[in-house]
């Protein structure tokens, strides 16, 4: 008790300049990301979309596990949610797309608090395990009701760029400065709750939970809190998953999406929360550098399709194994 | 009737063969706590071995001692050179729990890309060494034949044999301890890595089996067990982790829900009746329906 | 402190990094329509290399090339040479949306050809802005019959008939045939396109199967689920009767469900009609099915048969696989893909050496029509029309895995996607082919 008062007088003065030393971070990241928009061309706003995306979705992962220690195989699912909550809100409810995704992102967020309730109790494998059968069962729902669309899906289309920005304004930019935006906004969001009381208390958690609940910690409030956090972040990045695909179906939420995200985050450093563009970075980067190399030296059918895979497995393998704690940890650690 | 008598019939078929994938996942948990994901990849790969050697050899018995014997091999080299150096490295904080998760997720997808640089991704059939027409029971032709009885029966000697293993014997009591308390059976004399490394050899063992077992009802190629995993591994979950009787008691479990649940609901249920039937089980008992004790809490 | 002078350095090397990519990869825009050079025509095509779909399409590609390499060797299209790009979709939606887009921003290809899959193309066509940058989208590998709606898809050509058209002529099949007629009938098909677009044509057709068509989903059929549907329908007919079983899936899925029969002594049972991709006869016996049970199984085509060596057709494509397409097994896939190739060369030409991507589109709507090709079904492309052959024949296969007309004679019946109007019989006789299967129109 003691402890956190001292804290917490100690950190209201932190909590103020650190608040805005991050937005002045971000804010300068949005407007270098907006210069950048403007000088590149259509394929890499695209990829930069894409980047944008899975950054927050890697977010996600990163905000469950690595700051609050549970281990989901299912985030795959959540964003499956996220995506049909923004494609029926549009198409059903006629709300405007923009709406739509922070409607998305509220859905799969109450979503992941009920689920949450439901595996507060789990632990590692059991965990992982429910959100492994998650990831495939979730998407076959669309198959149950005819208005999620079956196989074929729901259409999402987040419409033009608004008139007033030009006829050289191309769509692939408008879903750029959507997702970077969306993305930016969602990190710093988490970054102050993960800076704040919450998230110490998080890390608490994470690191010992039983001297955590002795210490007063609601165990299993915070493990849901995170859980619905998670999520609707989860969600918000599947609802700009299908902007870019401009529509959703069961088939465009693998389980396999899920091992990526995971791999992104590992890759990252799965307690760091600023590495996460590099992780979206790397899962749209190696199935491209794949085919390039696959293009250039050639090789047997069975070589080529198995190539991108062994290079994202090989990649995985080697951050869990050089840099568990992530490549952030390892510049620390080379500082002193 | 005949719709029960099939349903029950597919249902004990589905769960011997989830059982040969839970079995194996259990092993590895009960005797290293870790989730082995590439067991589907392990798996696959001494299958295609026993696919070589029954080829050249003709014989199936031939091809299956020899996927059994490579995947302790395999078992046992992954251990050795990639499992261990991974809980040398990652000692301290939570990633401990994830890094082995994921380490092995990265080999999952490493030994599939390896088997397809070598196989290719077409899918081939092993043949099935005895018939796999159904028995004629009372005139009716049922859908269960000599094969999904052999089956039904190595799967049960396996987890007799196994459980005797490790309840019975010194390696057994051995390799529970250095699960369940490292430094301890360190203590007391035990070679822990050395034991791991057995740990992994029988699992993987028991995956070569379980592959031999499993292609001859389908089909073989790089990705023929990823199905399987995510079924086996909810076979395992929902029987309790530490139990080798649960891990086939919660295969059976599971394979008699999704096969009623298709038969006489809807055929697009397979995989919601499994996250269904998981999660009501796990509400009830989060350490799965056999698991005795309260366990650790990782 | 520490922590926040690396926080920041952190999030600033990653903007730097990510800012550093994007910007090596800022190309100039062109002029003129990408994908043509005075030399070179760049294709592209993205399709599943690995999955249940590639084991029936997977040879389509490298069939494609093969043609393509075979009519370069050849002259080329006025003076130049067709290069086929071709990326793995894994046919999944996000792969194929990605990879089209690749196709179309990084590859900057000329035209899509033989795009693969209805969840996967739905997406990618929107998602790669085909239509808003006018790229041909040509003979795009499907039988969804929701392509040839031109405000959705206006650069989209069909060519395979669509699955609804299918389940018309089967339906026509059932009706027209004595013992099959009067006899209880069911479907087992897919939930996805191929399915729900046969369940369609059925509908139309005013086909009433004795029982709910049974829908399993796509890739996720076990042996378990095959041996419970089949031993149901059994039970639910009497003894004395011998069904008719619509199939409508992937090869895997078919054999499988064949081999559920054969398990349960079933197979002579049920009168089988196989849908055109799963009546692969050769992927079956691949698979394990027995030849005993693919006799006698109704398959339809719209080809004449891949083992047909009598047809010039045929024994030229084979020709061309020999040499160009190494080690490949000449089956029902290679032709249609080098049919398809051949219909792409001919459209080529046809839009004259100005090439365009509209001038490419207008001469297929132009011309399209009377292009040669190895169907045995017309072409319908027209100024209103994007659909490509309409019709189909029936056979029966044999235990060598031939399909033979059923009656002897190919009786090729034409019909639509749309309209509750019986199939009628066609009177089209197929162009002969050019002279080494090599256009000069």
């Amino acid at each position: 008790m003691e402890f956190s008062l001292q804290a917490r007088g100690e950190k209201i003065d932190m909590k103020n300049t650190s608040v805005r030393k991050r937005g002045l971070i971000f804010i300068a990241i949005g407007w270098a990301l907006l210069i950048i928009g403007d000088r590149v061309d259509d394929l890499a706003l695209s990829q930069g979309a894409l980047v944008a995306t899975y950054a927050l979705a890697i977010a996600s992962i990163i905000l469950l596990t690595g700051y609050s220690g549970q281990l989901s195989l299912g985030h795959s699912a959540l964003m499956a949610v996220g995506a049909y909550a923004a494609a029926l809100s549009t198409n059903n409810l006629g709300l405007s797309p923009e709406i739509a995704l922070v409607v998305a992102a509220f859905v799969t967020g109450l979503f992941g608090l009920i689920l949450g309730f439901g595996v507060a109790r789990l632990s590692g494998p059991y965990l992982a395990g429910t959100t492994l059968a998650l990831a495939v069962s979730l998407p076959t729902i669309a198959n149950q009701f005819a208005i999620l669309g079956g196989e074929q899906g729901v259409a999402f289309d987040i419409g033009l760029p608004p008139a007033r920005f030009g006829e050289e304004f191309s769509q692939y930019k408008w879903f750029f400065w959507i997702c970077a935006l969306a993305a930016l906004i969602m990190i710093w969001l988490i970054s102050n709750v993960l800076a704040s009381r919450y998230g110490r208390i998080f890390r608490a958690l994470r690191d010992n939970s039983v001297a955590a609940s002795l210490s007063g910690i609601n165990v299993g409030r915070l493990k849901v809190m995170a859980f619905a956090l998670s999520a609707g972040v989860a969600g918000l990045a599947g609802g700009l998953l299908v902007m870019l695909i401009s529509g959703v179906s069961p088939s465009a939420f693998p389980l396999s999406l899920s091992f990526s995200l995971l791999t992104g985050a590992v890759v990252t450093g799965v307690y760091n929360l600023k590495g996460v563009m590099l992780g979206g970075l790397i899962l749209v980067a190696i199935p491209e550098i794949a085919e390039s190399v696959v293009s250039r030296i050639g090789g047997s059918e069975g070589f080529t399709v198995a190539l991108p895979g062994f290079l994202v497995s090989a990649l995985l393998i080697l951050a869990v194994v050089f840099t568990p704690n992530g490549p952030g940890h390892l510049l620390h650690k080379k500082k002193h | 009737m005949n719709q029960f008598v099939t349903a029950v019939l597919t249902s004990l078929s589905s769960g011997a063969i989830y059982a040969l994938m839970s079995i194996s996942l259990v092993l590895v948990w009960r005797s290293t706590r870790v989730v082995n994901f590439a067991q589907a990849g392990q798996a696959v790969l001494t299958t295609f071995i026993g696919y070589e050697v029954t080829v050249r050899s003709g014989s199936y018995w031939i091809g299956l001692i020899a996927a059994v014997i490579s995947g302790a091999v395999v078992g046992a080299i992954i251990d050795r050179f990639f499992m261990r150096p991974i809980f040398k490295r990652v000692k301290s904080g939570p990633i401990v729990m994830i890094a082995p998760v994921v380490a092995t997720l990265g080999l999952l997808g490493l030994i599939q890309a390896i088997i397809g640089f070598i196989w290719g991704f077409t899918y081939v059939s092993i043949e099935a060494p005895v018939s796999t027409d159904g028995y004629n029971l009372f005139g009716t032709v049922v859908a269960f034949s000599p094969f999904n009885l052999m089956v039904l029966v190595v799967v049960t000697i396996a987890m007799l044999l196994l459980t005797l293993l490790f309840q019975k014997t010194n390696v057994g009591l051995a390799l529970r301890a250095s699960a369940f308390s490292p430094e301890i059976a360190r203590l007391s004399g035990i070679r822990v890595d050395a034991v791991r490394t057995l740990g992994w050899a029988i699992a993987g063992a028991a995956g070569g089996l379980a592959g031999m077992l499993y292609v001859p009802g389908s089909y073989l190629h790089p990705n023929a067990m990823d199905v399987l995993l995510v079924f086996g591994f909810i076979a395992a979950v929902i029987g309790g982790l530490d139990s080798l009787f649960g891990a086939v008691a919660g295969a059976m479990i599971l394979g008699f829900a999704v096969n009623f649940a298709t038969s006489y609901i809807s055929y697009k249920l397979v995989f919601l009746t499994a996250f269904a039937l998981l999660i009501t089980v796990l509400l009830v008992k989060p350490n799965g329906v056999f698991s005795s004790s309260k366990g650790r809490k990782d | 402190m520490i922590r926040n002078t690396r926080m920041k350095r952190i999030s600033f090397v990653s903007t730097v990094v990510v800012a550093g990519a994007m910007l090596l990869s800022t190309v100039p825009a062109n002029a003129a329509d990408p994908g043509v050079t005075a030399t070179e025509i760049k294709l592209g095509i993205t399709s599943p290399k690995t999955g249940t779909v590639a084991l029936s399409y997977g040879k389509l590609p490298g069939a494609m090339k093969a043609y393509f390499d075979y009519i370069n060797a050849n002259g080329g299209v006025n003076g130049r040479k067709i290069t086929l790009v071709s990326r793995d979709d894994k046919y999944l939606p996000q792969q194929a949306a990605t990879q089209t887009r690749n196709l179309v921003l990084s590859d900057k290809v000329f035209a899509i050809v033989g795009a693969l899959g209805t969840a996967t193309h739905t997406k990618a066509y929107v998602a790669a802005q085909l239509a808003k940058n006018n790229v041909p989208d040509l003979f795009v590998n499907t039988g969804f019959s929701g392509f040839d709606d031109k405000t959705k898809y206006p650069t989209t050509f069909l060519v395979l008939p669509s699955y609804a058209m299918e389940a018309k002529i089967i339906s026509k099949l059932i009706a027209d045939t004595p013992t099959l007629k009067p006899m209880p009938s069911f479907l087992i098909a897919q939930d996805d396109e191929f399915g729900k677009d046969g369940v369609k044509g059925f509908a139309l057709a005013g086909h009433k199967f004795s029982d709910t068509p049974i829908l399993y989903p796509a890739g996720s059929l076990s042996a378990a689920i095959a041996e419970g549907a089949l031993a149901k329908i059994n039970a639910a007919v009497p003894s004395y009767a011998k069904p008719v079983m619509v199939l409508m899936g992937t090869t895997d899925s078919t054999a499988l469900i064949l081999k559920a029969a054969e398990k349960l002594s079933l197979t002579s049972k049920f009168t089988w009609i196989a849908g055109s991709v799963g009546g692969d006869a050769n992927t079956l016996l691949a698979l394990g099915v027995k030849a005993a049970t693919i006799d006698g199984i109704y398959a339809a085509s719209f080809f004449p048969d891949a083992k047909d060596t009598t047809d010039q057709y045929v024994s030229q494509f084979m020709k061309i696989n020999e040499k160009y397409n190494k080690g490949v097994t000449f089956d029902n896939v290679v032709l249609q893909a080098m049919n398809s190739a051949m219909l792409t060369v001919q459209a080529l030409r046809a839009a004259g050496k100005n090439l365009t991507r509209a001038g490419l589109m207008k001469a297929i709507e132009d011309k399209g029509s009377t292009f040669a090709s190895a169907g045995l079904a017309p072409l319908n492309y027209s100024a209103t029309s994007r659909v490509g052959y309409n019709g189909y024949w029936f056979g029966q296969l044999n235990a060598t895995g031939e399909l033979k007309p059923v009656g002897g004679k190919v009786t090729l019946y034409t019909t639509d996607s749309a309209t509750a109007t019986a199939p009628v019989l066609s009177t089209y006789t197929r162009k002969p082919i050019p002279k080494n299967g090599i256009p000069t129109n």
